[in-house]
Parts: C-alpha cells; structure tokens; sequence
C-alpha cells in the first residue's frame, strides 16, 4: 500500500525531504569534484620549500640530503628508461598477440584469453614485486654473470609484464571494433592476411591502439611496490647513460623508499613532494591525452 | 624483397609467437604463485599471528585488517559514488558540466597510488595529526574506489530505459521520489558490481597505505580508529624485503595467494552480482 502512504503524506515533509535529498545529492558531486583539486593543492602547498630552499640543487645529478644537494635528475632518467623498455618489450608483443585473439575463428580461444587476461590484471602488484626478487632478479643476474639482478632492466621487464594485460585488452577491443566491411572489402580485392591486416584493420584502429598504449605508459610511470623491489635503489645516473644493467632509481620507488624515513616539513620531504607532483603531471597529461586519443576515435566511427 | 606470401607467412608465425610469449608469462605466473603459495598454507596458518618478524607463524591479523580496510573503504565510499552518479545521470543536463565531471573523476583515476599515500600522509597524518591510523587508510582507499564506482553505479543508471523514468513523473512522483523508486532499484546490480570490483582492486593496494595506515609487527586488533593495523599487502613486502630467508619468502608466498584469492573472490562476487541483480529491464 505504498501508494496510499505517499498521498496521506503531508505536501510539507515531501518537499523536505526533497530539499535534504538534493543537499545529499549536490555535496556528494561536490566532495568527489574537489578531491582532485584538494589532492593538487595539497602537494603544490608542501612542494614550496622544495622550490625555494633546493631549487637551485634540483637539477643535478647527485642526491645527498645531510649536505643539501637534492638532484632528481637520476630518478626522472631511471623511470624514462624503465618506461621505454617496458614500452618496448610489451608494446609489440600485446598487439601481435591481440591481432591474433581478434582475428582468429576460434571462439573458445577468444573466451579464454578474456578470461585469463582479467586474472592477470588482478595480480596485486606487490605480488609482482615478490616475483621479481624471487625468480625475475636472480635469472637475470644469472645470464649477464651480476653480482645482483635489481637493475633498470629488470624493472622495465617486470614493468612490460604488468602493463601486457592491458595492452592486450585494449587493442583487441580497438581491433574487434573495426566494422567487418573493411576487412570483406579488403579480402575482395585478394589481399593476403598480413596485408588486410596492415592496409586495412590496423589504420582504422590506431587512434585506439595510442589510447591504450598511453593510458598502459601512465600505468607504468605511477607503478610503484614492484619496481621498488628490483630497482636496487641507487641515486645515481647509470654510466653511461644507456647501461641498463646498472641499478638504479625512479621517481616512484624513491618515493616508497623514503617517504617514510623523511621527516615531515623538512626540505627532503617537500622535495620528495615535488617529484610526486612531478609525477602526478605526467599522469594526468598521459590520461588526458589517451582520452581524447580514444574519444576522437568514436566521433569518426 | 620477400615476396607477398612469404610476408604472410612470417607475420602469422609472428602473430603466434607472441601469443604463445604471452600464455607462457600466463602459466609461469599462475602456476607459481599456486605451487609456492600452496607449500605455506595449513590451517594454522590462517588462524595464529605471525612471529619472528613474519618468518614463522601465520597471517591471522594481516587477514583481518586487510578485510577491516578495504569494507570500511567500501561504506565509506558508497554515498559519494551513489551521490555523483545520481546528480551524473538524473539532475545535470549541460553537457558541459557533464564532460567537466567526468574529467574530474578520470584525473582522480589516473592519479598514480603511492601519490594518494603522499597526500594522505601530508594532510591527516601530519595536518590533522591523526597519527598512523586504518581509518585514514580506509578513507585513502574510499578516495581510490570513487572513481570506479562512481562510473558503473553511472552506466548502470544511464542503461535504465527513460520511460520508466516518464512514468514515474507522469504518476506525479517528484525528482526525488523518481531516483528512489525507479533509479536506485534498477540500478542496484551496477552499484554492488562497482563495490566489488572496487574491493578487488583496493584489497591488494600497498603503497596508498604503507606510510600512513599499517606497522609490522606487534599489532592486533585495533581499539580505536587512531591505532595503526597489519595488512597483507604491506606484510609481503616487508617478507619480500627479507628474502634470502626462505621461512620469511615462503610465508610471503603464502600471503600472496591469500591476497589473491581474496581478489578473486570479490572478482568472482562482481561477476554474479552482475549477472544476478540485473533487473528485467536491462537482461
């Protein structure tokens, strides 16, 4: 009798309770908006010092907190170079892969590589980590005849395991989603596969593709517990450069490493703070950039 | 210059290459955590508290405040995301602020996790001198969920056909009595689907609460919300920071399968409740 309840109801409380509903409804929206300029604001205010008192120490290459030298810049090199391995080993790999989960006939196989793919991404990242120092870092230092295996590129390896699953996931959807009439067009016109593949599924696919292997470089860039374990966490720039078998540090395993060890307030900390904010930026830039990556795709469909 | 067909042909063995590359790192995965993870269980190991630094032992307070955290996170998060996507679907119509709000909530999602652990670190550890406490972990984690909640709760209310709205507004329901009788009900699957999915991901979190909501060792139950918890996450990495113990890395294996089939299981309760709470109108 539901019905019955809401008309002896007087007119006076339903529009209170409207009022209270709708109070509910706008604070809520506006709590979960602001938290995202809440979050900016907060590291942007504790960064200052950084600026202020280390500005001058924060490009070099040497970081020494007792003598107030506070260069970030081995960490910012060692996460681009763990990002470009991790870029280069999963990148080919998860497309070749996806055109073949697409494109084959199999239903079965389709089902399957789903589901796997969902377990995959389900694995914790520390598990990951435990992975790498367990198994990844030792065979590694194995093969290349190393005193230890926590190197760059045991990162960047364990990094492109990580980001597969989505890689994977993304381009097969991206190449699922190319209308059937492009391919049968381009099958008519006796094409071989590979060429079908190439002339005519991959152009209509690729805004999509960069999407994911944006957003799957922004995973990278903010994946902390797992590179923190097998990074060996030296601040220092590998020699040369390049030497990928060299331990070395980014951005957010230093993070991991000594947030917690550095006292709040002081000119460490809010260094720390800033390559946070640093970071923060990139993501956000790399979001960004993979949304309208995907967005524009949709338009032209 | 290969000829057309030989090009075909070295691509396809390409194309099944990296598959096979791929279901390698599969199976390589799956089989050792399960084999590893296996050597470390018994029944004990689920229902003592660890000793000797994690080495020997079981994980029976890492259990139970990984749980503490992540439900706490849950309920806490429920109203905002309902909220959001409420005022998402049924009360902006500007598209404008419609593409602002959803921005919002990508940047919130983009945010990389040991950044939340920073900013919860700053401004209730240190600013609001909570001290390290679970709830402040809780309340990191909520923030985390949001924006998955808040986007199926969206797409579950977005899916509801929009005359089962005019028919609520032409019985002379208000706004209000719309949202309660017609949106909430037949968008309950999405907001109980993005609750788990969002449990799944927070249960393995480590670096938004290793600073700011966990201690190692000599922790219980928490009496109160400033008291600091022990959780899986962080547990194998302070195993994993020990490894050339093997007690200590065969525990840790044992907390990683633990922590994985606690992923799964709110995996496997999201597929259901999706499946099961669907109401007739979007089968």
């Amino acid at each position: 009798m539901a019905g019955v309840k809401l008309q002896t109801r007087p007119m006076r409380s339903r529009n209170f309770w409207s009022k209270i509903a709708h109070m509910g409804i706008y604070g809520s929206t506006l709590v979960s908006t602001a938290l995202v300029a809440l979050i900016l604001l907060t590291l942007l205010l504790q960064s200052g010092p950084a600026i202020f008192e280390a500005g001058h120490t924060l490009h070099m290459t040497e970081w020494n907190p007792a003598e107030g030298v506070f260069g970030i810049v081995p960490m910012i090199v060692g996460s681009f170079l763990v990002m470009v391995i991790a870029l280069a080993l999963a990148v080919p790999t998860g497309i070749l892969a996806a055109i073949y989960i697409a494109e084959t006939r199999s239903e079965s196989v389709k089902r399957m590589a789903r589901s796997s793919l969902e377990i995959l991404a389900g694995i914790p990242s520390i598990v990951y980590g435990l992975i790498g120092v367990a198994f990844l870092s030792i065979w590694i230092a194995d093969i290349f005849n190393l005193q230890t295996g926590r190197l760059i590129l045991t990162a960047g390896i364990l990094l492109a395991v990580m980001i597969l699953p989505t890689i994977l996931s993304l381009t097969e959807d991206a190449i699922s989603n190319v209308p059937d009439q492009y391919k049968e067009n381009a099958h008519a016109l006796g094409l071989y596969r590979y060429e079908v593949i190439k002339e005519a599924i991959l152009p209509q696919a690729k805004a999509d593709i960069t999407g994911a292997v944006l957003l799957s470089l922004g995973r990278a860039l903010g994946e902390t517990m797992a590179v923190m374990l097998v990074i060996g966490s030296i601040d220092r720039l590998p020699d040369p450069i390049y030497n990928v078998l060299s331990s070395g540090q980014t951005i957010t395993s230093k993070l991991g490493r000594e947030v917690g060890e550095s006292a709040f307030g002081s000119t460490h900390f809010s260094v720390l703070v800033f390559m946070s904010l640093i970071l923060v930026a990139l993501s956000l830039l790399l979001t960004i950039m993979s949304q309208t990556f995907l967005r524009a795709d949709k338009h032209r469909v | 210059m290969f000829s057309r067909h030989l090009k075909n042909k070295v691509f396809a063995s390409l194309t099944r290459f990296s598959l096979f590359v791929c279901l390698g790192i599969l199976t390589f995965l799956l089989f050792t955590i399960t084999l590893q993870g296996i050597k470390a269980f018994s029944l004990s190991f689920f229902f003592t508290p660890s000793r000797d630094f994690g080495a020997s032992g079981g994980i029976l307070y890492q259990i139970i405040g990984s749980l503490l955290l992540v439900i706490v996170a849950a309920l806490l998060v429920l109203p905002f995301a309902v909220g959001t996507a409420i005022y998402r679907s049924e009360c902006v119509k500007s598209d404008r602020i419609k593409r602002y709000l959803d921005l919002a909530i990508f940047c919130l999602n983009s945010i990389p996790s040991v950044t939340y652990g920073l900013f919860g670190l700053i401004l209730f550890v240190n600013i609001f001198n909570t001290g390290i406490s679970w709830f402040v972990g809780s309340i990191i984690l909520a923030i985390m969920m949001l924006p998955t909640v808040t986007i199926t709760t969206y797409q579950a209310m977005n899916s509801i056909p929009q005359h089962y709205r005019e028919n609520g507004y032409a019985l002379g329901l208000n706004r209000i009595q719309v949202i309660r009788r017609i949106v909430l009900p037949q968008s309950f699957h999405g907001i109980t689907t993005g609750l788990l999915i969002g449990l799944a991901r927070a249960v393995g979190e480590t670096a938004p609460i290793m600073f700011i909501a966990t201690a190692f060792s000599g922790v219980m139950v928490p009496n109160g919300l400033n008291e600091p918890v022990a959780t899986l996450p962080t547990h194998i990495l302070a195993l994993a920071q020990q490894a050339t113990n093997p007690d200590a890395l065969r525990n840790a294996w044992g907390a990683s399968l633990t922590l994985i089939i606690f992923v799964m299981l709110f995996s496997t309760l999201a597929y259901f409740a999706r499946v099961k709470f669907k109401v007739l109108s979007q089968r």
